[in-house]
């Protein structure tokens, strides 16, 4: 058949090892096979094919001209390839220097259909018989690289980033088999070094007179004292004279003992074409050319001599092959997925990663920043204090991010909430929670960004109006514990005092962590909640009995060494409930006007709290730090983990108190919860519908009002001042 | 050096000129590519490395990903038995690009690099640094290598690792200095990158350094 190439009948003359026993049973017979290119494609290339069909190409399905080049100066190892990079486009840029260049037909389909029923036999057959043509006419001689033409169907699927591509490098296949006379040996076996460097410095000339840094094929005379190199378009004078055997030099992009590699095969047809009817025999020089450390070898070239076959007079085109087999071997077209690299979300995905990567790396191995982009976290709150918190849990590579609002963005937002523009307020405004969460992914379209619009209720806001408000309280309420069910972290974000003690309380109940922050004019509170102990080892409310608790309330020891579970709450260091907003404010929430740069500074150290809690093995049942533990050994590879941050704009300074959980706390005590788990809803409505007595009697707040009036502000002040350090 | 407090961008040319000339001479493969826009260029290395199992044992597998499409077609051609099959695998090759381009800001040469398989998907950092030797692993945790980033090349307009320019200076700053002490002439990017190459598998040959030193004593 066709198939067969090159068939050894000199069995004992040179290492049979190196060549392929093929014919199966007959083992006198062996074939001297090509080893064929593989494609290399640069990811420059598909940008490039990118932008082409992007603004040039569109729909136009015209086969294209484009470039590729080989090189013949690899280590050893590496395959023989058609390299295609970003300025295969260019006809006229340059190939790279002692490189060979390959021209080729870009066939860019518009969908993958046309892609998979595109006539790949035809555009072989046609791309043979240009090159047949090309040997016919004599043109290959004058110009070698029509013999080294390759084709390149693709499919660009540009949302995907996926590329679907099958190259072929068409060979035109002799009719009959040629008789190897002399089998591949090393070119260092049958040349002398002298005549190795002769070759050398006549290819260096030749180069050097063409203007080139490479030539594909050369013609070769040499004799023990000299070594002679001429371009194929010289062959009639350069080869007069001789008798039997010529002797022809092949750039070759294979680094295999025993093969050559493909640009030889439509090389071979021409020189049977040309020379079969004059010459008995070709002698084929592989050149190979590498320089490693400062030495150059060409010894390692490869040389063998084959019977030219008759096929001076064949006006038909030979049979050709060449499609590519894909990486399973098969005769398939191949698929690159390069969405990591080119699609812009994957890139600023991957981005963020590494730069998370380099602060961890820097860190190592302490910092578990696993814990931290995987946190769920939920802000009550899409104001200032929301917006600056999420910025900040973007930089942290937080994914999940849920905002939770019920009001809209008016013109006075923007120029304090970083998530919000002036198109923003327009029409009334955008719910804030919603516009949040599309900035957020906005911002970051790896973010996990979800915004809900709706009320909290609250303590002293009656929901009894009507059987429909009630009802929709029962469902806010519903809805906010699946949230807060579905989160890992609860951040207090509202302006408001009372709207924090649903969360609070239904946070509680649930152990999740909750980041707590609030603004005065030019103060601020940022605190993690006491997290209760896990339910089933009992309620990790503060027992009265215990013995710090009561023993010295005005020792040192009282805010040293507190577990995660004894701290307390935002409401704890209160004795009024919530749901009064006439009288008894805290310093922290009596005014929504505050110095502009105190919300970032407030909504950045809540987060940095979060980080550093998560950071801690024991999570939120960490010891809280205090303000004298700034000398000490900090807990975590980030520092401190402390219960609250109150810091005083005005003196540009933060300390770090810590406060017990109070056993008569209106959000987190043992009563408040136990009833909250008990009744549900029919509690939570009492407390919306009543007033702050309400609370206040069942936690005992009452009682403790009527018998120590006087003596508690006292203490509340003495707790105060120790806590400011005044 | 006379320029040593400033190393501006004819410096930087001059001395990636000089390196590609002895790159010429050993073969290192480094070249000049300028842009075809603007003026500026860079200064530019692409090689090989065959990762662990040369030869094809497991065709189709590496790395677990898709490069098939699931297209049943498969083309009817005849056999090509004279296509050698035990080639090496494509697929188990890796590209390496590094570049270097001056960064006019800080003005220091600043390293961009990228490896990818022959299909053109690029390898994570990750994977390009399990590539590296064992005795550079704990440096990739200290200075400078806490600064890589993942940037635009300013050029191409293509992803690149870059290891930022920002503590350039800073391990250069003794380099230089110590050269001046000796009286020793010193080839900028030679010093450069054989401090930053090798951790990313970026190696220089030490006949750069003895070249520089001869140049030197040529023009004494």
């Amino acid at each position: 058949g066709f198939s067969t190439w090159l068939t050894y009948v000199r069995p004992g003359a040179h290492p049979l090892h190196q060549l392929r026993a093929a014919a199966m049973g007959d083992p006198g017979l062996f074939k001297l096979q090509f080893a064929p290119f593989s494609s290399a494609l640069d990811v420059g290339f598909w940008h490039e094919l990118t932008q082409k069909k992007l603004n040039e190409y569109r729909l136009d399905e015209a086969p294209k001209d484009i470039k590729g080049y080989y090189y013949n100066g690899d280590s050893a190892g590496l395959p023989a390839r058609l390299t295609l990079e970003f300025s295969a486009f260019d006809m006229n840029a340059p190939t790279p220097a002692h490189c060979c260049p390959a021209v080729g037909t870009l066939y860019n389909t518009n969908t993958l259909e046309s892609f998979k029923t595109a006539d790949k036999k035809l555009l072989l057959e046609q791309a043979a018989n240009e090159i047949w043509e090309s040997i016919k006419s004599g043109a290959a001689l004058e110009n070698p690289v029509f013999l080294n033409k390759f084709l390149l169907l693709t499919f660009a699927d540009l949302k995907k980033y996926h590329f679907y591509y099958w190259f072929c490098y068409p060979a035109l296949c002799l009719p009959e088999s040629i008789p190897l006379i002399q089998a591949p040996v090393g070119l260092d076996q049958r040349f002398s070094s002298k005549q190795i460097q002769a070759l050398e410095r006549a290819y260096d000339d030749l180069c050097q007179t063409e203007g080139v840094t490479a030539l594909p094929y050369f013609l070769i005379k040499y004799d023990d004292n000299m070594v002679r190199v001429s371009l194929l378009k010289h062959y009639s004078d350069f080869f007069q004279g001789q008798r039997i055997k010529i002797t022809v030099g092949v750039y070759d992009p294979c680094n295999l003992a025993q093969y050559p590699g493909w640009p030889l095969r439509n090389f071979l047809v021409l020189a049977a074409h040309r020379w079969s009817s004059s010459f008995q025999s070709v002698e084929v020089l592989c050149f190979r050319d590498r320089t490693m450390q400062g030495a150059r070898d060409i010894a390692h070239s490869i040389i063998f001599e084959v019977k030219l076959p008759e096929m001076a007079f064949s006006p038909d085109c030979p049979k050709a092959v060449g499609w590519e087999k894909n990486q399973k071997g098969g005769m398939g077209p191949r698929m690159v997925n390069l969405s990591e690299c080119m699609d812009p979300k994957r890139l600023a995905e991957s981005s963020v990663d590494l730069n998370l990567k380099l602060m961890c790396w820097r860190l190592v191995p302490t910092l578990d920043l696993e814990k931290v982009v995987s946190v769920k976290c939920l802000l009550l709150g899409a104001g200032t204090l929301g917006c600056n918190v999420a910025r900040t849990l973007m930089g942290w590579g937080v994914r999940h991010v849920t905002f939770v609002d019920n009001a809209k963005i008016s013109y006075s937002n923007p120029v304090r909430q970083p998530l919000y523009e002036f198109e923003d307020c327009l029409g009334g405004g955008k719910p804030k929670a919603l516009a949040a969460a599309d900035r957020l992914q906005k911002i970051f379209p790896g973010v996990n960004a979800r915004g809900f619009n709706m009320s909290i209720p609250m303590p002293g806001h009656p929901v009894n109006f009507s059987s429909i408000t009630l009802e929709q309280a029962r469902k806010d309420v519903e809805q906010l514990e699946q949230l807060i069910e579905s989160h890992d972290v609860i951040f207090l974000l509202m302006d408001t005092r009372e709207s924090r003690w649903l969360p609070a309380v239904i946070a509680a109940s649930k152990r999740k962590l909750v980041i707590n922050a609030a603004l005065g004019f030019d103060t601020f509170v940022v605190m993690r909640h006491g997290l209760k102990k896990p339910k089933q080892q009992g309620a990790g409310d503060l027992c009265p009995s215990h013995s710090v608790a009561s023993a010295d309330l005005l020792g040192s020891s009282l805010f040293a060494n507190i577990p995660g579970y004894k701290l307390g709450c935002y409401f704890c260091n209160d004795v009024v409930a919530p749901g009064d907003s006439t009288r008894d404010r805290t310093l922290d929430q009596q005014c929504t006007v505050s110095r502009p740069g105190l919300a970032m500074i407030a909504g950045a150290l809540a987060v940095e709290l979060m980080v550093s809690v998560l950071q801690h093995p024991e999570g939120g049942y960490a010891i809280a730090s205090s303000s004298d533990d700034r000398m000490n050994e900090p807990p975590t590879s980030l520092g401190l983990v402390p219960h609250q941050i109150r810091g005083f704009l005005s003196r540009f300074d933060n300390v770090l108190p810590v406060s017990l959980a109070f056993d008569k706390c209106t959000a987190c005590s043992s009563k408040v919860l136990d009833q909250y788990e008990r009744e549900g809803f029919n509690f939570l409505a009492k407390v919306f519908n009543s007033s702050h007595s309400f609370l206040e009697d069942l936690t005992g707040l009452t009682l403790l009002h009527q018998e120590t009036q006087a003596a508690e502000v006292r203490t509340k002040q003495a707790f105060y001042d120790k806590l400011v350090g005044l | 050096m006379e320029e040593d407090e400033f190393f501006g961008e004819k410096t930087f040319q001059h001395h990636c000129s000089e390196f590609i000339k002895h790159s010429q001479q050993i073969g290192d493969g480094w070249e000049w590519r300028s842009s075809k826009d603007c003026s500026d260029g860079y200064m530019c290395k692409t090689h090989f490395q065959i990762k662990s199992g040369t030869m094809v044992s497991h065709p189709g597998t590496y790395a677990g990903v898709q490069t098939c499409p699931p297209v049943e077609e498969v083309l009817e051609v005849p056999l090509d038995d004279a296509e050698a099959t035990e080639t090496a695998a494509a697929s188990e090759v890796i590209k390496y690009e590094y570049h270097v381009l001056y960064s006019s800001s800080y003005q220091v040469p600043v390293l961009y690099f990228r490896a990818s398989f022959l299909d053109g998907r690029p390898l994570a950092l990750k994977d390009i640094w399990e590539g590296v030797h064992e005795c550079y692993q704990t440096r990739l945790q200290q200075g400078p290598w806490d600064t890589i980033t993942q940037q635009e090349h300013p050029i191409l307009g293509q992803p690149f690792f870059v290891l930022h320019p920002c503590k350039t200076n800073e391990f250069m700053a003794p380099v230089l200095k110590n050269s001046q002490k000796i009286n020793r002439n010193i080839n900028y990017i030679t010093s450069w990158l054989s401090i930053v190459g090798p951790v990313v598998g970026l190696n220089l040959p030490l006949s750069y350094a003895i070249a520089t030193s001869q140049d030197e004593s040529n023009a004494l």
